[in-house]
């Protein structure tokens, strides 16, 4: 079997739809829409953000399997670390498609971008924790962060609940990639500033143009959801407080907030 | 994806929003363009595209020749929004099959190619 493959070779079935990032932005300015992920005021917001998050989950499975794969030198516990995620992203994978079905939608209904994928590409395993565990995941936990306050604001437990199961594993999944990531640098600083410097890339690629905020400074729009009128976010928010509980610092957090702030500039 | 299964006799959380119904008069656009294709009809097919989409429908109508394909499916949609795209494959008794991607969107009341691909040969449109 072929290690470190490309963006452009990860298998899918045939009657999948995959399209480029920079494509499905297009198609959204073409819409008249911001090019960025779908926002929380759109009307599909749940069906598309929790179809982004089951294709995720699956890229993320595939990410960690071949960590796994790629790198048969890593510490054995490392291994493990790594077979376990590739367990937890199966499930999670099977939540969100269950997810999908409860907020009328199906896996398929949105196109599946590469971008997730594309976050894989280095060949040293620290970086790879580095991007995807810390960077990756640690998107995830914005992400389902903001997910969970809807569904409160909803007052459906459902989507709560399942989503809050996942985000306790994910926060162990940024956990485990700060523990690599210093681990496998100890002694060698060029090599832990080469793994940063990947994950503020992974950062900066998920900014969205200033399409993120903290929590607190997202200006508050009414919105309808399944018929009810509630208040909610205009942006993506960054998650303080989950990030804390998985072991970003607060300086790492201020700057992952600087730089959402600097792209809304351009 | 296959269904859960008939959901209203099933214990449990039910389904809270209605299913997002695909355009009837989105699917005979797609099946007018695979249509023109497969005809080599290059004229008809440029009026069925915006002025950005026009280049690449184009690009993929020249790579089928005329005449060779008398049957086709579309494999799979998806959607962004409001604009859907269209997986398809063209078939005759003595070629290969051609697949293809495109994606239609409403402008002034009529469907439109915004873009194109050829697909053949290759799993999707980032992947080889």
């Amino acid at each position: 079997m072929e290690r470190m493959i490309a963006v452009d070779r990860l298998a899918r079935p045939d009657n999948h739809i995959l399209a480029p990032l920079e494509r499905m932005f297009q198609a959204r300015v073409d819409q008249g829409f911001s090019p960025t992920n779908v926002m929380p005021h759109e009307e599909d917001f749940l069906k598309g953000r929790l179809h982004g998050i089951a294709v995720g989950e699956m890229q993320a499975m595939e990410a960690a399997g071949r960590t796994l794969f790629d790198f048969p030198d890593a510490p054995w516990e490392f291994q493990l670390d790594m077979a376990r995620q590739v367990w937890d992203e199966s499930r999670h994978a099977e939540i969100f498609i269950k997810l999908l079905e409860y907020v009328g939608s199906y896996l398929g209904e949105f196109p599946e971008t590469e971008v997730l994928w594309s976050c894989t590409q280095i060949d040293d395993p620290a970086c790879r924790v580095a991007g995807i565990n810390r960077g990756l995941e640690g998107l995830a936990c914005d992400v389902f962060d903001q997910i969970i306050r809807l569904a409160q604001r909803m007052g459906d437990e459902v989507i709560e609940r399942a989503v809050d199961y996942v985000l306790a594993d994910e926060i162990t999944h940024v956990r485990m990639g700060s523990k690599w990531m210093r681990k496998l640098t100890e002694g060698d600083p060029e090599r832990l500033k080469k793994a940063q410097d990947f994950q503020d890339n992974i950062d900066n690629l998920f900014n969205f143009q200033g399409g993120r905020t903290a929590q607190e400074a997202s200006p508050q729009v009414p919105i309808e959801v399944g018929g009810r009128a509630i208040d909610f976010d205009s942006t993506l928010t960054i998650a303080r407080e989950a990030r804390m509980l998985a072991g970003f610092t607060d300086e790492e957090i201020e700057r992952l907030l600087k730089a959402a702030s600097r792209s809304a500039a351009y | 994806m296959s269904s859960l299964g008939e959901r209203v006799n099933v214990l449990g959380p039910q389904p809270i929003f209605e299913r997002f119904a695909t355009p009837p008069a989105m699917l005979a656009a797609a099946e007018r363009i695979l249509n023109l294709i497969a005809a080599g009809d290059a004229e008809a097919l440029s009026g069925m595209a915006t002025a950005t989409g026009a280049a690449e429908l184009a690009a993929v109508a020249t790579a089928v020749r005329p005449g060779i394909y008398d049957r086709h499916e579309i494999i799979a949609t998806a959607r962004i929004n409001y604009h859907h795209y269209v997986k398809a494959r063209l078939y005759g008794p003595r070629a290969e099959p051609f697949t293809l991607q495109f994606r239609l969107g409403e402008e002034s009341g009529e469907w439109r190619v915004w873009e194109a691909i050829n697909l053949t040969g290759r799993r999707g449109a980032w992947t080889r």
